[in-house]
């Protein structure tokens, strides 16, 4: 299947995860090359962000396995995942509105003299860091002291995103990324994914609902219905609309217009 | 990308910063406000009504003892209202402070008084089953260092059991610290009376008293420690002799001193006679002056204008007085119970007396010693909580632990560790509390520190910190404790209103308070 000459970043075999007697994700295989967007599609309760916690440590996955640049790896928290260089945005940012950029930013790994919870912060070096790295892809903050909360949508979404790559992501994981925004500040945000892409090798995972997203900027696509993959294949290799098909967990669109009709 | 998209960006949004308007838009603005006029009214009210005078230094709100005795309150709430309000940033409660006050100075009392040891209990066959008791270790005197130390031991892992409690079980910590306001309070009773068991065996009292007076222990030489106050009392000979060894310059500077106050001593007395002497003569013209008998008027007037007294002859310095001053000179042997209980700023206090005349009470006596040191102790605490919220890693923690617990998590902030310190340090500031009575009056009682820990959440919420956490400054929490001490005085002096309006007030200001902080939260969150 691999059609770059790359290895890929991560290879997921058979990935199995029960939630109790029932099947959230049943067997799935799934590849991330470097330097590609990857969207990962799928109706509401496919499993698709079941598949990314699996992928970001929060919990593990039943049986399967996962590698990372062909070694096998085993995530007991989302902090092994992330020092494995998997950055993972959720939906809810994981952002503390009440404080500013920069503490958002560095939270978790400020920068401190003598390495130590209770050395100061420095809070210069760190102010320029973070307007550096938002600056890349392509927000200017006029005041790192600005409270998260009086941000933008688009703005804290690239907020999470240069956090996540700044920290040493290799692999990006979106979830949902524009389900919360206005129709300009969703552009902004595929822009923004635009330009973490040309930083380089960076792999993106991204979990969306909107075909036309997904088509405007991804190189790969995987298709999840129900706990399995139902497709998937590079943009050249799917056909308009085969992407619609898929995304509705195979049901073709002509018969969902007579379901609809015989109403 | 569009040009336009490049000329105008979100960052052009913003008007640029100015920094008088940023001073405005802090949340403590409001409360420095309120503060600010109670230190007014605390001033202005508190002026004799018969002086017409601005100073607002002249009142009794603002004399020496009176800033001693405010600042004393203000302190010791400041104290516990700072391990408070941190626990509130992180967004949990601590309803134990006071009853954790009452614990820790019993048991530092109880050590203090009576000693540490620790008995192991089992069973005992010999001679009928009963409960005897294996001594591990017994310590008959304990000094003050060792007492706050093993009285930390219970309390530090009595918080930290209650931060355990809460982080694990996910109960909010309204109710676990509720158990623990009940428990504490109820366990400091029973040990009290336990160990005043009186020989009849009649339920002890819940106090402790006839602990030492440690801060004011000296070591004399040739008479080894005693108190300040035996060694003033030693037979007049002895004293007498103590002082003739004194070197020549030390017996100057005392001598100047004493000389000082005798003479300003007998000043105020003849003031006083003079005034005293004076007022039946005015009532009496008053009188003459109503009745219309012209003869009474001038006679009396003729005895005001001539009216004199001997003045009061100063007492003369003695060697015995000489030696009394010179005990009082003497350092303490006990510098912990000192740092704790005794005075700070004595030197400065006594400058402002001699040669000032400022510190100086009616009698013409030095007014106030100097500050307690509760004050320099919670100055040293607030520089300290200062420093790690607002400019260490740990002070982002707590900030982001409090303002969203998921967001702490998902980026590695040890959020647990977070709130079961602060459980710790809120347990830390109540002993510190504990520690001040203690060696300040030497006895404790087992109702110590009742309802304190609402006065200090009232202070933090006075001080802008928000219920839900995530929110609040330590310079908002010192003036919160500002406030909360000063209302009660501020409103005393007001004449003839009830003092109790000072809890109306505060009612009042509370409320306010919240409102404003979450109003303030919400623009901040973006929803306003
Ligand atoms: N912790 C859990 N316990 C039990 N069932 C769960 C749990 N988490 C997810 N599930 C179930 O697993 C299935 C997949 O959920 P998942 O959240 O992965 O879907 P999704 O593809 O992300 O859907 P959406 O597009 O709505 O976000 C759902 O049926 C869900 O109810
Ligand atoms: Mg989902």
């Amino acid at each position: 299947m691999t059609q770059s000459g790359l290895p890929p970043l991560i290879k997921t075999n058979n990935l199995v995860k029960k939630f109790g007697s029932f099947t959230a994700l049943n067997g799935v295989n799934l590849e991330i090359h470097p330097g590609e967007v990857h969207a990962l599609l799928g109706d509401n309760g496919a499993g698709k962000s079941t598949l990314i916690k699996i992928l970001s440590g929060v919990f593990p996955a039943t049986s399967g396995e996962i590698e990372i640049e062909g070694k096998p790896v085993n995530f007991t928290s989302p902090r092994d995942a992330s020092d494995a260089g998997i950055g993972t945005v959720y939906q809810d940012l994981a952002l503390n509105a009440l404080t500013s950029v920069t503490r958002n930013f560095f939270l978790g790994r400020e920068i401190t003299s003598f390495n130590s919870p209770f050395g100061l912060m420095k809070m210069k070096e760190m102010d320029r860091i973070a307007s550096e790295e938002m600056a890349k892809i392509g927000i200017n903050i006029a005041d790192p002291e600005q409270a998260v909360g009086t941000m933008s949508g688009g703005q804290r979404q690239t907020l999470a995103i240069a956090r996540a790559i700044y920290f040493g992501a290799k692999v990006l994981i979106l979830d949902e990324p524009t389900s919360a925004l206005g129709q300009k500040q969703q552009m902004e945000v595929l822009k923004t994914i635009k330009r973490v892409q040309k930083l380089g090798d960076i792999a993106i995972i991204l979990i969306t609902h909107n075909e036309i997203h997904a088509r405007l900027i991804a190189d790969r696509f995987t298709f999840l219905s129900l706990g399995e993959v139902i497709g998937s294949g590079t943009a050249e290799d799917l056909a308009g609309d085969d992407i619609k098909t898929l995304m509705a967990g195979g049901a073709e669109i002509g018969d969902l217009t007579k379901e609809l009709e015989s109403i | 990308m569009s040009d336009s998209t490049e000329v105008r960006q979100e960052a052009d949004r913003h008007a640029p910063k100015r920094h008088i308007w940023t001073m405005f838009a802090r949340p403590e603005i409001g409360p420095i406000g309120v503060m600010i006029l109670l230190f007014g009214m605390l001033g202005y009210f508190s002026i004799p009504a018969a002086e017409s005078t601005w100073n607002p230094f002249a009142g009794e709100g603002f004399n020496a003892l009176g800033i001693r005795n405010n600042l004393r309150v203000i302190s010791q709430l400041g104290i516990i209202a700072l391990g408070a309000g941190l626990l509130i940033i992180a967004g949990e409660f601590d309803l134990s402070i006071g009853s954790m006050i009452g614990f820790a100075g019993a048991c530092m009392a109880m050590i203090l008084r009576w000693g540490f040891a620790i008995l192991i209990p089992y069973i005992s066959f010999e001679g009928g089953i009963h409960i005897e008791y294996f001594t591990v270790l017994s310590v008959d005197h304990v000094t003050p260092i060792w007492a706050i130390f093993i009285t930390m031991c219970f309390t530090l892992t009595f918080g930290w059991i209650q931060g355990f409690i809460v982080v694990r079980s996910g109960l909010p910590s309204f109710i676990v610290t509720l158990g623990g306001l009940f428990f504490l309070r109820g366990l400091t009773e029973v040990s009290l009376r336990a160990f005043n068991h009186r020989p009849d065996q009649s339920a002890g009292s819940t106090t402790v008293t006839e602990i030492p007076d440690l801060k004011n222990i000296i070591d004399l030489p040739e008479y080894g420690e005693l108190s300040r106050l035996d060694a003033k009392s030693l037979p007049e000979a002895d004293l007498v002799s103590m002082a003739q060894t004194l070197p020549s310059d030390t017996i100057a500077t005392l001598t100047e001193r004493l000389a000082y106050t005798y003479n300003r001593v007998a000043e105020a007395k003849t003031a006083i006679m003079e005034a005293k002497g004076v007022k039946p003569l005015e009532k009496a013209l008053e009188n003459a002056v109503q009745s219309g008998n012209e003869y009474m008027v001038n006679a009396i007037q003729d005895k005001i204008e001539n009216f004199s007294i001997t003045p009061v002859v100063p007492k003369n310095v003695s060697d015995v007085d000489v030696a009394r001053a010179y005990i009082d000179t003497l350092p303490t042997v006990n510098k912990v119970a000192d740092f704790f209980g005794g005075n700070i700023l004595e030197a400065l206090f006594d400058w402002l007396y001699f040669p000032i005349d400022w510190n100086t009470n009616n009698f013409g006596n030095q007014f106030a010693p100097g500050l307690y040191s509760c004050v320099m102790i919670w100055v040293i605490l607030s520089i300290f909580c200062y420093i790690v919220l607002s400019r260490t890693q740990a002070g982002n923690w707590i900030y982001s632990t409090g303002g969203n617990l998921s967001a702490a998590q998902a980026n590695g902030v040890p959020t647990n560790k977070v709130k079961i310190s602060l459980f710790v340090f809120s347990a830390f500031c109540a002993t510190i509390f504990a520690a001040c009575q203690v060696f300040e009056v030497n006895t404790s009682d087992a109702a110590k520190g009742n309802l304190k820990e609402l006065e200090a959440i009232a202070a933090a919420v006075i001080g802008g910190l928000v219920m839900t956490g995530g929110f609040g400054t330590v310079l908002g929490i010192i003036v919160g404790a500002f406030i909360f001490g000063l209302a009660r005085e501020a409103f005393f002096y007001i004449p003839g209103i009830d003092g109790s309006f000072y809890r109306v007030f505060l009612g009042l200001v509370i409320i306010a308070s919240a409102l404003l902080n979450e109003n303030i939260r919400k623009r901040i969150m973006g929803n306003i």
